[in-house]
């Protein structure tokens, strides 16, 4: 890729969340293969620097759009025509959210259409997942590559075999606070979890997308008397993260739709066993690792964090698999996966 | 990677069937799962809790039917008052209207209930949601012989089986050389065939039969479940069966002929189930080339043998 030039277009580089992360590592492979990278945004949220949308030209041999809600700069390139490769992390269906939240909802639509708008224009689509990968083909995508989330191990430790739990454990979840993450259906089974396990705690870590949705959350958590073993952190450093991920004793995912679904990674990472939902992108992540249930009946989930709580094979098991499972994914194979896929829309380009 | 001892899918079963068994035995657990269902449904807003089960989402109807004239006018003073005084001198007026409106409520909810009630007696007279979980077993799984014959018919390639039991099917598709997996309903009765180290999934085998992808399987068999089900939804079924098929793919129908059924069978499932006979003719006239071949029993005497075009 020597001498070639890559643009990676995206609304902003935030902080914390998982696309922007994606981002600045897909640059810093680029730019060790030899390209010239810069990073374009429509609005400035760090110090790091970037390239203006109003201030962009497209004249780069390779332009990457990434794309996971609907946002001004995908409809620059619908509207002239840029052959970008589109880099789809996946747009929530709205159907999700629509009874909880308008704001959200009008991004998720926007998203959504202009997904189908770009399947003409674009030169290409590489999907973080196979199942997002079906959605780019659905929405009339030709050349479709799959290369997961690019991920940097974080400085954890590997957690050696845990102790059992104390206080009835520990259940973590770690994303936004949106209806299609379905922490209803984790209060929900804690509170089944109740009869077994009276003093287990429910640690849901994420910033707030919907406020409504929170509300209702707290409201049910009282409502079936375990509002004091429900705790809602809100946004959190990558510090008090890496603690919580440290503390837990198990992390439950029962999310309705995931893209990919990093945190689950992130769980595997510090050892942590991991419980979810056979949904959307989430059994392409977690592979053989975790306890994946097809069910979300409040008792079955119950049963599995007991299971998963009281027996200490299995948790040393799910702990080995998932660590492995985990380095996969921050590994070589990763990045050569989506180096290759880059390399041959640049090659197919010339 | 996974230690040897590590088996996921036999503990994955394993919790099902153990949840399975505490519902069975433990109605406080059914109860409460019940009323998690129910304290959702009461602290979401409409329409965003899934498949709300139709008498809750009535009752709620009911209560967001009723408009409230007295609006609530705090506690903090000064504020209070002034609130207080506009309530007051408004009160005749929104109390004329919302009379008005919540008669025009109360007529809709009440249409609403007898429309409900209505439906649920035709259902129940049709019989297209009708659950005899509760009055009868459900069909036998086929027998080691019947599953025999039926690896020998599908051949090999990725198979499913829909309404596995505890897998003797899948066993011996597996047997010959084939790819198979099964789906059933029922997680006490698979975790046998989990423990054989069977591929056998907890869920229904319609919905997993209708998330298949087009053309993404090289077999399937349709047994049990399907002779619980009403003539429309076998037809929908084999439209289904057929488009998930690859092409050249095989359906094989394991039933029980209607005409065999005890007497308590034959009332209690009156209109639901049909023969290999008609199975044949339904799959013939969506244009697959059908047979119908042998089988030991005992139940199961006659297989129907589908191939897509």
């Amino acid at each position: 890729m020597k001498g070639l030039s890559v643009d990676l277009l995206l609304s902003e580089l935030g902080s914390h969340d998982a696309t922007s992360n994606h981002t600045r590592l897909m640059r810093d492979l680029l730019v060790d293969e030899g390209a010239d990278v810069r990073i374009v945004v429509q609005f400035v949220t760090s110090d790091e620097p970037v390239t203006l949308l109003k201030d962009w030209k497209a004249t780069a041999n390779l332009t990457v759009l990434q794309h996971a809600i609907g946002s001004d700069i995908a409809d620059r390139a619908i509207r002239e025509r840029i052959p970008v490769v589109v880099n789809y992390h996946n747009v929530t269906p709205p159907e999700l959210v629509e009874a909880w939240d308008a704001d959200l909802i009008s991004g998720l639509r926007w998203g959504r259409s202009q997904l189908d708008q770009l399947a003409p224009v674009a030169r290409g689509g590489l999907a973080v997942s196979e199942f997002n990968a079906r959605d780019m083909r659905s929405a009339g995508f030709g050349d479709v590559h799959v290369a997961p989330v690019l991920w940097t191990l974080p400085a954890a430790a590997e957690r050696e075999h845990r102790l059992a739990p104390t206080n009835g454990g520990t259940v973590l979840f770690v994303g936004r606070v949106a209806p299609n993450k379905c922490h209803h259906d984790l209060i929900a089974a804690m509170a089944a979890l109740g009869s077994r396990r009276p003093e287990a705690e429910l640690v849901l870590v994420g910033s707030m997308a919907s406020r409504r949705y929170e509300r209702a959350l707290r409201r049910l958590a009282s409502r079936l008397g375990i509002g004091e073993r429900v705790r809602f952190t809100g946004a959190v450093s990558g510090g008090e993260l890496a603690s919580w991920y440290e503390r837990a004793d198990v992390f439950a995912c029962l999310s309705a739709h995931e893209g990919f679904c990093v945190p689950i990674i992130e769980a595997m990472h510090h050892g942590l066993p991991v419980v979810a939902h056979r949904a959307a992108a989430v059994p392409e992540t977690v592979g053989d690792a975790a306890l994946l249930l097809g069910d979300k009946a409040p008792a079955t989930i119950a049963a599995a964090l007991h299971r998963v709580l009281s027996d200490a094979e299995l948790r040393e098991s799910l702990r080995s698999a998932g660590y492995a499972r985990a380095a996969n994914f921050a590994g070589p194979v990763s990045r050569r996966t989506n180096i290759r896929a880059l390399a041959g829309f640049l090659e197919a380009g010339r | 990677m996974p230690e040897k001892s590590f088996d996921i899918n036999r503990i994955r079963a394993e919790i099902e069937a153990d949840a399975e068994t505490r519902r069975r035995q433990d109605p406080e657990l059914a109860r409460l799962e019940r009323d998690i269902e129910r304290a959702w449904i009461d602290v979401a807003p409409p329409g965003a809790a899934g498949d709300d089960p139709g008498e809750l989402l009535l009752d709620r109807a009911d209560r967001l039917a009723l408009i409230d004239v007295d609006a609530p006018i705090g506690e903090r003073r000064g504020v209070r008052e002034v609130k207080g005084a506009i309530r007051k001198a408004t009160y005749w007026y929104l109390r004329y209207v919302t009379d008005q409106m919540n008669a025009f409520s109360g007529v809709l909810t009440r249409l609403l209930r007898r429309m409900n009630e209505r439906l649920d007696h035709v259902e129940h007279v049709v019989g297209i949601y009708r659950d005899d979980r509760e009055l009868l077993d459900p069909p036998d799984a086929p027998s080691p012989a019947t599953s025999a014959a039926i690896a020998r018919e599908v051949g090999s390639g990725r198979t499913v089986v829909l309404s596995c039991g505890d897998g003797e099917v899948v066993a011996a598709l597996d047997e010959a050389g084939g790819s198979a997996y099964g789906v059933d309903r029922d997680a006490v009765a698979l975790l046998p065939g989990v423990e054989r180290g069977l591929d056998l999934r907890t869920g229904d085998p319609r919905t997993h039969l209708v998330e298949l992808e087009t053309g993404s399987v090289d077999g399937l068999v349709l047994a049990g479940f399907v002779e619980t089900l009403p003539v429309a939804m076998l037809v929908d079924l084999i439209d289904i069966s057929l488009d998930r098929l690859a092409v050249g793919g095989r359906v094989v129908v394991a039933v029980a002929d209607p005409g065999n059924r005890s007497p308590i069978e034959a009332e209690l499932r009156q209109g639901r189930g049909i023969s290999p006979e008609t199975w044949a003719h339904l799959l013939e006239r969506r244009g697959a080339a059908v047979s119908l071949v042998d089988s030991p029993g005992p139940r199961v005497t006659r297989l129907v043998i589908a191939t897509t075009p």
